[in-house]
C-alpha cells in the first residue's frame, strides 16, 4: 500500500499552497489511517484488470456550433470589483520580477 | 406563523393568480419567516432585491406556474450582485457579476430568490456543520441533537420548515438526496447533464448535479421542467437531449413495472422502521401491479463507493478551486513580500482544516506515484460500479433502497475505527453516489416518520428517464401518506 508520513503531508499541503497546524497534521494522519485501509479493500474487488479507468458518467453530445453573436464585455468595474488590492485599474501584488 | 407556511408551488399559484396575494405579500411574509428561523440556513438575506423584483411583478401570469414564487439557493450558485461565499471564508466577499444558468432560468420564470442556504463549506461535506457560518440544524429536532445532513444543509431546512416550496441544491455524492431523508423532504438529482451546471461552483465536476429539494413529487417535475434543457451558449455541462413535460407521466399506471431491491443494502439498514419501511413499498408497488425482487450487488463493491467517492472527489476538487488564489478574488491577509505569500496566506486562513484535508488526499492520489493504487484504481471500481447499476436496470425499471441504514445522525460521532471500517456501514450510508457515478437520475421521497423523525426512500432509474423516476415516485407518494410533509406540521 502507498505510504505516507507527516513529512509528505506538508508537502503536499505547500504544493497546494496553504498550511495546517501540528495538530491539523495529526488529524490528516488519522484520516489517511483509515483511507488507507477503506482503499485496500478497492485491491479486493474483483475484474479490476478487466476495466478502464471511468472518467465521466458518459459522453454528452453537443454537435452543434452556437453563432459567434457579438455581446458587449463585462465593465472593469466589474472584473475589478473582488479584487482586495487595486491601483490605477489593475490588481496589484507584491513585485514579481527583481 | 405566515398564512403561507407548507403551500405547495400550486397551491401558492392559485393564490396568486386568484389575487388572494401579491408577490411583493408573499416575498415579505418569507422574508419575516425567514428572520424568524433558527436553524441557522441562511447565508445572505436578499430582502432589497427580492423586494424590487417582487413589486415588478403585476401583471398575473395564470400559465406561468412560477410567477411569483418565492424559492432560495444553496450559496454556492453565482447570483449577479448577491453575495456568494460557497460558506467559505476564501469567498466571503465574493459578489458574481453573472447568475448561475438555474438562477436565471427561474428569474425569467419571474420565481423570486429570497435567500442564499448555508452548506458545507464549498459543498465538500455531508455533515451541515462545516460551513464558515458553523453548524445549520434539523428543524424536526429542536433539541440540536441529530443532523439535517449535508452539503445542502440551508436548502434543505428551509423547505423542511414549510418557508418556500422548493430550493437550489447541488449533489456531487448525495448531498440533496441524503439530507432529503433526515429533513422528510422529495429530494431530485436528475441525469448528468440534464440541468446546466454554468455558474454552480464546480466541486468534482464528474460527479457535479444541479439538484432541488421540493415537498411534493409534483412540485419536483415541474421544477424539472423549468431547470432541465441544454445551454450551449455557456457551456458544455448540459445534454442537448430534447426535455419532455415531465407532468405528462406522472399518473402513469406502474402495472408490469419491475423493481430491484438491493439484498445487500437491505441487510445492512440497523434501524427497524426503516426496514419496516422498505417492506410496507414493497407491499405498494405489488398493489400497484409491480413486482419487486430481490438482486445482489458484491457487498465489497457496495463498501467500496465511499473510498472511491473521496478519491475521485477530493482529486477533481483539488485542481478546480485552484482559482480561490487571493489575488483576483479573496482575502488578502497583508505583509506579503511576493506573489506565493499572497496565495498562500489566503488559503491558509481563506480554506477550514477539513477542505485542507480533502484537498490534500486529493492531491496525495494524484502524487506519479500513487496514481495506479489510488486515483486510476478509484475510476476503475466507478466504471465496475457503473456497470453493475446498469446491468441491473437493463433488466428493471428502477432501483429502489433506503436512502441510509439510520434515521437521526447525531452530531457527536462515533470514532470507533472498526465502525468505519464495517462494510455494511460503509456500503448503506453511502450507496446513493451510485447515482452520481453512473449519471443517473434519483429521487428521495419521504417513506417514514419514527416518532415525528422523517427518513426517506430513493428511487434510481436509467439515465435521461426522469418521467419514468417521478412516475414511480408519483405512485408511491400517493399511498404514503406523507406527501408535503414539515416540521411544524408533524410537529402538531
Amino acid at each position: 500500500m502507498v505510504k505516507y508520513d507527516k513529512a509528505l503531508l506538508v508537502k503536499c499541503a505547500n504544493n497546494l499552497m496553504f498550511d495546517m497546524s501540528d495538530e491539523q497534521y495529526e488529524v490528516l494522519l488519522k484520516e489517511f489511517d483509515v483511507l488507507t485501509k477503506q482503499m485496500e479493500l478497492l485491491g479486493e474487488i474483483d475484474g479490476l484488470e478487466n476495466v478502464s479507468p471511468m472518467t465521466f458518467p458518459f459522453d454528452i453530445y453537443t454537435d452543434y456550433l452556437r453563432d459567434d453573436v457579438e455581446e458587449p464585455s463585462l465593465s472593469k468595474d466589474d472584473i475589478l470589483r473582488n479584487a482586495k488590492d487595486v491601483v490605477d485599474g489593475q490588481i496589484k501584488l507584491p513585485k514579481v520580477v527583481g | 406563523m405566515s398564512n403561507y407556511i407548507g403551500k405547495t408551488i400550486e397551491e401558492l399559484h392559485e393564490l396568486l393568480v386568484s389575487k388572494k396575494v401579491t408577490p411583493l405579500e408573499l416575498a415579505k411574509e418569507v422574508i419575516e419567516e425567514i428572520k424568524r428561523e433558527n436553524t441557522n440556513a441562511i447565508e445572505t438575506l436578499a430582502e432589497k432585491e427580492a423586494l424590487e423584483f417582487a413589486s415588478s411583478l403585476n401583471e398575473v401570469e395564470e400559465d406561468n406556474v412560477f410567477w411569483g414564487i418565492p424559492f432560495v439557493a444553496k450559496d454556492n450558485f453565482a447570483t449577479k450582485d448577491i453575495l456568494t461565499t460557497a460558506s467559505s471564508d476564501i469567498l466571503k466577499d465574493y459578489i458574481p457579476c453573472f447568475d448561475a444558468t438555474v438562477i436565471a432560468k427561474l428569474k425569467e420564470k419571474k420565481a423570486v430568490l429570497i435567500a442564499k442556504t448555508t452548506l458545507d463549506e464549498l459543498a465538500m461535506g455531508g455533515t451541515g456543520t462545516t460551513g464558515h457560518k458553523g453548524i445549520t440544524y434539523n428543524p424536526y429536532d429542536p433539541t440540536h441533537t441529530y443532523k439535517i445532513g449535508g452539503s445542502s444543509c440551508g436548502s434543505a431546512s428551509i423547505v423542511a420548515q414549510g418557508i418556500v416550496p422548493f430550493s437550489l441544491g447541488s449533489d456531487t455524492g448525495d448531498s440533496v438526496r441524503k439530507p432529503a431523508s433526515y429533513a422528510g423532504l422529495v429530494g431530485m438529482k436528475p441525469s448528468w447533464g440534464r440541468i446546466s451546471r454554468y455558474g454552480l461552483f464546480p466541486f468534482a465536476p464528474s460527479l457535479d448535479h444541479v439538484a432541488y429539494f421540493t415537498r411534493t413529487v409534483k412540485d419536483a417535475a415541474l421544477v424539472l421542467n423549468v431547470l432541465a434543457g441544454e445551454d450551449l451558449s455557456h457551456d458544455a455541462t448540459s445534454s442537448i437531449n430534447a426535455v419532455p413535460d415531465y407532468l405528462k407521466d406522472l399518473e402513469k399506471s406502474l402495472n408490469g413495472k419491475r423493481i430491484a431491491y438491493i439484498k445487500e443494502l437491505n441487510e445492512s439498514i440497523k434501524d427497524q422502521p426503516i426496514l419496516d419501511g422498505m417492506n410496507k413499498i414493497k407491499d405498494i408497488f405489488v398493489s400497484l401491479g409491480a413486482s419487486v425482487e430481490e438482486v445482489s450487488i458484491d457487498l465489497r463493491l457496495l463498501a467500496a463507493i465511499y473510498p472511491t467517492y473521496m478519491i475521485i472527489s477530493c482529486a477533481e476538487a483539488t485542481s478546480n478551486n485552484a482559482n480561490l488564489d487571493g489575488i483576483k478574488f479573496g482575502p488578502r491577509i497583508g505583509e506579503e513580500k511576493t506573489y506565493q505569500e499572497v496565495m498562500m496566506k489566503a488559503r491558509t486562513a481563506g480554506f477550514s482544516e477539513l477542505i485542507k484535508r480533502r484537498f490534500v488526499i486529493g492531491s496525495y492520489s494524484l502524487f506519479k506515484d500513487n496514481q495506479e493504487e489510488l486515483f486510476l484504481r478509484a475510476q476503475k471500481i466507478r466504471r465496475i460500479v457503473v456497470n453493475k447499476v446498469n446491468e441491473i436496470l437493463s433488466s428493471y425499471d428502477a432501483i429502489v433502497t433506503p436512502c441510509g441504514g439510520i434515521i437521526r445522525n447525531p452530531f457527536i460521532s462515533n470514532d470507533n475505527i472498526s465502525d468505519k471500517l464495517d462494510q455494511g456501514t460503509m456500503a448503506i450510508e453511502n450507496h446513493l453516489a451510485m447515482g452520481n457515478f453512473a449519471g443517473l437520475p434519483s429521487i428521495s421521497i419521504p417513506m417514514g416518520l419514527d416518532d415525528g423523525f422523517p427518513f426517506d426512500v430513493n428511487i434510481m432509474t436509467k439515465a435521461f428517464t426522469e418521467s419514468e423516476c417521478f412516475n414511480i415516485a408519483y405512485a408511491l407518494e400517493s399511498k404514503l401518506d406523507l406527501k408535503n410533509i414539515y416540521a411544524k406540521k408533524v410537529g402538531e
